[in-house]
Order: C-alpha cells, then structure tokens, then sequence
C-alpha cells in the first residue's frame, strides 16, 4: 500500500482529522462550542499543560518516557511563589527574578532525574516515577500543607488581559511552541533526540554520546514543566502541593494522542499541540453539550490506549513489559 | 562472604536493625501491644504489596492498585446497605475485571503496563467518581459491623486484620511456589522470550497476573474502608508510592523473576517501622512523602538486575 491512503499517511494526519471531527461534533451539538469565549476557555486550560507535554515530547521521542512532571511542576511552582513574594510580590519590581529561577529550578530536578535514570541505569519510568514522589514530597515539605496566593495584577495578566480576545498567556504558549519546534528542527539536540529514539545502538554507535543526550533531554523537560508551572500559577492564582495534580495522565495521554509513538523516534511539538487540543477540546466539549465532568478520566484512558495501539506496529515487537 | 551473597538476606538484616534502632531510641516501640496494631495498621497497604509483587514479579508494574483501591471503597460502601457481605463479593469482581482488563490491554494490545494501567487507574477513578456522586460517603455503623465487623474485631489480642492479611500471604505464597502457575510466573520473569519458546502460555500467565493484582488492591481497599467506615474517590490517596516501595525494598527487583511475596512481607514491615520511627523521633510528616522516594530510589538501584536490560530506556 503506497497510495495516499497507506497506513503512514493515515497515522501522519489522523490526530488532526480527529480533532477537525471531534469540533464539528461538538459544534454541531451546541454552536457555542464555537464562540471565541469558550475557544479561549479551551485554550486558557490548555496552555500549561501544553508547556508539560512539550516538555514530555522530547523524552517520549527519545523512546523513554518521563512520569516526574507533577512533582517538577510543584516544587517550580511553590519556589516560583516563595521567591516572587520575598523579592516584593510585583513583576515591577525585583520579583520578576523569580521567573527564570523557577525555570532554573525545574532545570536542576530535570537534571538529577536524568543522572539518576542515566549513571544508575533505571528505567526512567521508575527513576522517573520516583523523582517525581521525591518532587511532591518536597512541594509538601516547604509549604507545610499551605496555599501561597500570587495576587499580582501584572502577573495574574497573564490571565486576565487579552489580545484578540485570548488571554495573553495563550500567546507565551504559542511562543513557546515555537521554541520546541526550533529545538527540535534546528538544533543538533533536537536532532540527537530523534537519532536516540531511532535506534540507541545505532546512534551510539556513529559516535553519539547518548548519555549526555538522555540527561540534557531530560533537564530541557524540566525547564518546559517549570514554565507550565507558572502558566498554572498564573491561571489559579495559587502554588501548592496539588499545583502538578492531574499533569502525568493529562501530558502523557496528548504526546500520545498526537502521534507520537511511545517506542520513540516518530512525532514532534506539533503532534503535542494537536493532542493537548483533542484532549481539553473532549473535556471541554463534554462539559458544554451537558455530560458530567468525572467521565473525562475514563474517556481519556480509553483514548490512550487507542492511540498507542494504533501507533504500534505489531509485526515489530514480540513482547511489552 | 561478598556481596551478591549478602545480598537475599539485606531485606531482613535491614528491617531487625531498624526495629532495634527505634527500640533503642524509645523503648515504648516495642511492646508487643504497640508492634502489633502497627502491623494491623499496614494491612491494607501490604494486601495491595501482595499484588503488585506478583505484577512487578513478571517485570511489569501497576500503576492503578491506588485507583482501583479508591473506587473498591465507595463500591462497598454504595453497595453495602443492598448487598450486605456480598459488597465484598462486587469489590473482588470489579478488581478483578480491571486488572484483567489491563493485562489484556498489555499483552494483546502491545501497550506498556505503565500505560494501560495508569489508563485503567483513570476509567477506576471515573467510575469512583460516579457511584460516589463526587462526595465522601460513610457506612451504617450497624449495617458495617452487621457484614464486615469480622474484619476488623480481634481475637486472642490480635486484630483480625492481621489474619486477613495472613490468609492472602499464605494464598499467594501457595500460588507462588506450590502451582504451575507460580512456577510459570517465574519463567515469565526470568525471561519472557524463552517463556514463550518453552510452550508456556505467556498471555494466559501474565493477564493472570494483572487480575490478581487488580483483585487484592481492591480487597486492600475494601479493608481500608471498612477500617474508616466509609469511601471516597480520593480515600486511599497516598498508598501507591509506599506499596511500591514495599515490594522493592523486600527486594523483588522491578527486572522481575527472583523475590516473592515473602520478600514484600519483609519490606511492608520495613515501611511500617520506617513510618513509625518518624513518629517516635519527631520527624515532620510532611517530609515523609519525599523520605520514601528517596528510598524507592536507592530500593530499585540496588536491587535491578542490569544484566536483563541492554538498554536502559
């Protein structure tokens, strides 16, 4: 099959027709769906996890999957509040430090996760997973259970000025956006990215360090996770424990739904843009044509393994773990 | 004497040193009364271990025993007022059915255990999130000890929780070492492909696996509810981290094919003593959450086996 229709094309583009299918249905149910205000409500909750699951997209391409997210975002997220408070609680002032240390800070986690999974070689589901208990416990030892409330206007206009209608932390996702697909059309990082993923023995072989590869991919993860870190911030108005609740299933299940294989070496930032979107657009969605919201769980579970069994060629593998 | 033959026994070595440290700090600690309803206190956690030991036992892992233990509580809960004890009956089924689920999903369908049960965990959590209608709910109090009060009594000065959890460690431990099946598992764990090779049926083993895992996470939930006399989506937060911890640290590695449900006895034990001894030297709670990663960390290092990974992904 070489056709248009061969099973490659159709994986390519099936994201996208999804989620051209999934607003038609929603649109032709309720035509609010369309309304430049639900459209920013839809992007409004999509942008920080947005900024996770590109983060995660660089680890999944590499073949390896990264589960710390939610305790990265909160550690990023109750410093960020910690240090914008002390440095003078406005973006006027001196607090506006507190943003690129809240990227340093998801950059440091990133980093002795990818030591941890690399130099002690642990799967970095696990390595991850762990980190990522490790994150929230330390989230939980810092504020001692508290909510710390970031009510900077200048900050919180993140939220509530708008462009166009859309607030203006959708256009920092947007730019951001385009960062990932500089780093990984333009840089030879992102290119290593895909060479790991392809095939480890064969990268190595041509002379890749992929160790270094590995942990700076997972440092560069962790920069994008502080940077979801402060849109949700920005979106609450809070940084607590629970800031980073909900990203692993949310991030995970758009790379996927995007088409990105979880075997690695296939997919990119426009996938995960196009995944986030059916993702929030199906919670959206069936919130406004009148479904209950605890259903989105089940429907997102099911979505997932939908999506990796069909990225998955089956003559190719003999076993999964 | 080097390491690799120390090593079987560190779990047991590592759990009576902590116990003599605590003792030694407070004396109090040891008291037969106190070791005791610290080991009843466990139960629910080490029935969970209990099943994910046999997932991580075939190189796979669980990632919805917390969920399915969350939706188990407001099933016996919702379904105790109709059903009595045979609420106990629907949480073993409905356990059962999404472990199986999931083991399907993963040998069928090719989609990493991680995926598929963290998938699972979710349609667990939606469904929670249904029957409990978003609340936390309680249980009739006669109505609780009419149909589970056998749970939770004691006898001879042991607290019934304990036999429970006896039971299901000597159920288990029949399974693992005294059937085909556990010998089967073994084979699966110790390598999959010459599993397959060898004629056994590595779908049938390994699907086997999930379901029971599903199942005692939902007995384990189903204990904890009756323990609190209620249910909520939310209930059994917090106990996937320690059970993981517990089967590594008793020291069945995540590569799989040596350890067992013995070792998961050791190392729920070690999480106990490790929770108490916080306790008993003032260390704050909220820095237990990051203590236990931080062991889970070093638990998995030490005991993977590298040999059966030639790349680590």
């Amino acid at each position: 099959m070489n056709g248009i229709l061969s099973r490659e094309t159709l994986v390519k583009w099936a994201p996208l027709m999804v989620l051209l299918i999934l607003v038609l249905f929603f649109t032709v149910l309720e035509p609010r769906f369309l309304s430049v205000r639900n459209l920013a409500r839809i992007s409004v909750s999509a942008a920080p996890a947005l900024m996770v699951a590109l983060g995660v997209t660089f680890i999944i391409i590499m073949g390896s999957i990264d589960l710390s997210m939610e305790g990265t975002v909160s550690v990023s997220a109750v410093i960020f509040a910690f240090a914008f408070l002390y440095l003078g609680g406005t973006l006027f002032g001196l607090a506006w430090l507190a943003l690129p240390l809240a990227v340093l800070v998801g950059a440091v986690i990133g980093l002795i996760n990818g030591i941890v999974h690399v130099k002690l070689r642990i799967p970095s589901f696990m390595a991850s997973l762990a980190m990522g208990f490790v994150g929230t416990g330390l989230a939980l030892l810092l504020t001692g259970g508290d909510r710390i409330r970031v009510e900077d206007e200048a900050f919180r206009g993140l939220l509530t000025e708008r462009w166009l209608g859309f607030p203006i932390m959708v256009y920092v996702a947007i730019a951001f956006v385009l960062v990932g697909w500089f780093i990984q059309s333009r840089t030879t990082l992102g290119r290593n990215f895909y060479a790991v993923g392809g095939g480890e023995e064969l990268a190595h072989a041509s002379g890749l360090n992929v160790s270094k590869v590995r942990i700076l991919g997972f440092m560069l993860a962790g920069m994008f996770y502080a940077v979801g870190a402060l849109l949700a911030v920005a979106r609450i108005g809070i940084a607590e424990t629970a800031t980073g609740n909900n990203f692993m299933f949310m991030s995970i299940t758009s790379v996927v739904v995007g088409g990105t294989a979880l075997w690695g070496g296939i997919g990119g930032v426009w996938n995960t843009l196009v995944g986030v979107l059916i993702v929030n657009v199906i919670g959206n969605g069936m919130v406004v044509i009148g479904l209950p919201g605890y259903v989105q769980d089940a429907v997102l579970g099911l979505l997932v393994i939908v999506a990796v069994v069909l990225s998955t060629d089956r003559k190719s593998i003999s076993f999964v773990k | 004497m080097n390491l690799e033959r120390i090593k079987p026994h560190l779990p047991w070595i590592t759990l009576v040193s902590l116990v003599l440290i605590v003792g030694i700090g407070d004396s109090n600690f040891l008291r037969p009364h106190n070791l005791i309803s610290m080991v009843a206190d466990i139960m629910p956690l080490f029935i969970m271990a209990l099943g994910m030991t046999l997932v991580i036992f075939i190189g796979g892992i669980d990632l919805s025993a917390q969920s399915v233990a969350n939706m188990t509580t407001v099933v016996a809960t919702v379904a105790l007022p109709t059903f009595g004890i045979g609420a106990a009956l629907l949480c073993v089924v409905a356990g059962l059915a999404i472990g199986a689920i999931s083991g399907f999903i993963t040998t069928k369908l090719f989609v990493p255990s991680f995926v598929s049960t963290l998938a699972m965990g979710g349609v667990a959590y939606s469904a929670a999130q249904y029957l409990s209608g978003e609340r936390a709910l309680y249980m009739d109090a006669t109505l609780r000890d009419g149909a589970f009060g056998w749970m939770v009594g004691s006898s001879f000065g042991i607290p019934h929780e304990i036999f429970l959890g006896a039971v299901l460690l000597l159920g288990t431990l029949f399974l693992q070492s005294r059937t085909t099946f556990g010998r089967a598992l073994k084979a699966v764990g110790a390598g999959e492909l010459a599993a397959v090779a060898s004629g056994l049926s590595v779908t049938r083993i390994k699907v086997l696996a999930f379901a029971l895992s599903g199942m005692l996470a939902a007995i384990a939930g189903l204990l904890f509810s009756v323990k609190l006399s209620g249910g909520s989506p939310t209930l059994a937060n917090g106990f996937l981290l320690p059970a993981i911890v517990a089967v590594l640290v008793g020291g069945t590695p995540l590569t799989g094919g040596v350890g067992g449900v013995v070792n998961t006895l050791i190392g729920t034990l070690i999480v106990a003593v490790i929770r108490a001894s916080m306790l008993y030297f003032e260390i704050d709670a909220t820095m237990q959450q990051m203590i236990f990663g931080i062991i889970l960390i070093i638990a998995i290092a030490s005991t993977i086996d590298r040999s059966k990974l030639r790349v680590v992904k």
